[in-house]
């Protein structure tokens, strides 16, 4: 995160003119370092005191709220005390009135992690993205297999181990469970792993293709492209895969689906029309209405959790590029090369893969930060809210 | 390349107009949802215990595979023939049949699984309309995994954009 800092602000301000190419741009782009909280990491006690700065310090640089500050200019001072497996956290503002005081538990590195969250949330009214989990597909081992981490990059650790195709990750909304596109029975069906016990099931095996499961917001319904019907169409089924309710009658293949924050609403992407182009539909059921992004080829949609921008992939020329559509005004804008791009839970960060490597992208800024590579080839990033 | 598709649901639209009047008035292709004019495709037939499209037991190289244009599940006229082989074997044969289909690498992931799934059941209903029991003939995909030929440009692409047959023994 460091070179967020060294980049020149002129710079960073000449970008942000030269990016928006599509018509009507969307009001997010807009930050300049004066809307930045300035703040200072004062004194943290405890044994491991160095390694908790160093983590608060990154996980508030990323976050992109803030501004390092000696602590005599701080608009805000953090400090703490971390002993025995807890951090007593705090912030006190200019005047010494403490704006948070709170201890975490978890993990060393989980509770820095939770404090940052708590600053970002309680400084900013936004949600941090810290505590969040990342998900991703990489080659390393020769075979596609599905990868966890956290949003730092740190952590990464491989989840599955079947040498076959394991593919499509879907983080549940808070982060404990994960489903995925697994070809263990030589058909594509989906799987539901427990990352907190690593107790795996297989919970939908219909007959033909199962594929691109992902979690409603309240981590009680999946949606899914299932074909055991004769065609690959759009599904809503329970939490633990039965029960499939149709929602697509197309000639066509419905692919993707992402849920509106609310639950009511599905994105997903169809070529019912001839290339593959987004669509809206109700949950409930009812007609797909396409979304004009302007793009020719438009799949792996991702719907922002504050539910006004949808992230995608668009083939162009033959590469691809990660576009973000604001659903209010229409217009969407190139943000990066790359696919599959998928939010954070600050409605603000995407993940993406470019190659052989995650990129986290701050959609306000246009910052870009490798969080992973040196494993192979990534593809189909996930993350929780 | 779209246009037998449009076509098809045009003629379908035409069909269902002869009886019902079209009454919704929609245009044929308005859809992605649940009232389009689209009239199913075949259910799959519950799948068999411990076989699977890479089992042993199954035979992929009998028959050629159908080959499909970019982006594309409408069967050429070229590949017809190919179908009606194994049409042909397939009505006289206790055998079921496993259909695998695949893309090129040029695609997202998700997406080409749809496709090669369509593909594949793209021609599962050509064999049907040839007179195979469909619940003889299961599908799947593996999207862009598993090239016939690993190598980039239209050659190999051309390849790899395909649908497979697996005999089950």
């Amino acid at each position: 995160m460091k070179n967020l800092r060294a980049l020149p602000l002129l710079a960073l301000l000449a970008l942000f003119h030269a990016a928006p190419l599509h018509g009507a741009d969307t009001p997010t782009i807009t930050i300049s370092k004066s809307d930045k909280l300035s703040i200072a990491i004062g004194s943290i006690t405890g044994a491991d005191s160095a390694q908790v700065v160093k983590i608060l310090q990154n996980d508030l640089a990323m976050s992109g709220y803030f501004n390092f500050v000696p602590a005599a200019a701080a608009g805000f001072v953090v400090g703490g005390s971390s002993n025995g497996g807890s951090l007593a956290g705090m912030v006190t503002d200019r005047g010494g009135k403490i704006a948070l005081s709170k201890t975490f538990n978890g993990s060393e590195r989980g509770r820095v992690h939770q404090f940052a969250d708590e600053i970002v949330e309680t400084l900013t009214g936004s949600k941090g993205i810290a505590s969040s989990k990342i998900a991703f597909v990489a080659s390393r081992t020769g075979h596609k297999e599905i990868y966890v981490g956290d949003p730092d990059g740190t952590g990464v650790r491989q989840l599955t181990n079947d040498a076959n195709i394991s593919v499509s990750p879907k983080l549940s909304p808070d982060g404990s469970k994960l489903v995925y596109t697994g070809y263990k029975s030589g058909y594509a069906d989906v799987y539901e792993i427990d990352l907190g016990n690593g107790s795996r099931n297989r919970i939908i095996k219909f007959p033909g293709t199962n594929s691109g499961a992902a979690y409603s917001p309240d981590g009680r319904s999946l949606a899914v492209t299932l074909s055991k019907d004769g065609n690959p169409e759009l599904y809503v089924t329970g939490a633990g895969g039965g029960s499939p309710r149709r929602l697509t009658r197309t000639p066509g293949v419905e692919s993707s689906p992402t849920w509106s924050p609310d639950g009511n609403e599905i994105i997903y992407s169809s070529d019912d029309r001839g290339a593959p182009q987004l669509y809206r539909i109700s949950s409930g059921g009812g007609s797909g209405r396409p979304i004009n992004t302007g793009h020719a080829y438009n799949t792996e949609p991702s719907w922002s959790p504050d539910g006004k921008k949808v992230a995608f992939t668009v083939r162009d020329g033959g590469s691809f590029s990660v576009c973000v559509m604001d659903l209010a005004g229409g217009g969407s804008r190139t943000v990066a090369a790359g696919e599959g791009p998928a939010w954070g839970p600050d409605s603000r960060h995407l993940i993406y893969s470019s190659g052989a490597a995650v990129i986290l992208l701050d959609a306000q800024t246009g910052q870009k930060t490798t969080l992973v590579s040196g494993l192979g080839k990534i593809s189909e990033p996930s993350w929780s809210r | 390349m779209k246009m037998p598709r449009f076509s098809l649901v045009l003629a379908v639209c035409v069909i269902a107009a002869s009886f019902s009047g079209c009454v919704t008035g929609k245009k044929p292709t308005a859809g992605g949802g649940s009232d389009a004019d689209y009239v199913n495709g075949t259910p799959l037939p519950e799948r068999q215990e411990g076989v699977s499209f890479m089992s042993p037991n199954v035979d992929r190289g009998r028959f050629h595979p159908v080959y499909f244009a970019f982006d594309s599940f409408a069967i050429g006229g070229g590949e017809r023939g190919k179908i009606d082989q194994v049409a042909q074997f397939m009505r006289g044969a206790p055998n079921t049949l496993i259909v695998a289909g695949f893309t090129d690498e040029r695609g997202t992931p998700e997406y080409n699984r749809g496709l090669g799934e369509r593909r594949a059941q793209a021609v599962r209903e050509a064999l049907i309309r040839a007179g195979v029991d469909g619940s003889k003939i299961q599908t799947v995909s593996f999207g862009a995994e598993m090239p016939a030929d690993s190598g980039s440009g239209e050659g190999a692409w051309a390849k790899n954009r395909r649908a497979e047959f697996g005999v089950v023994r």
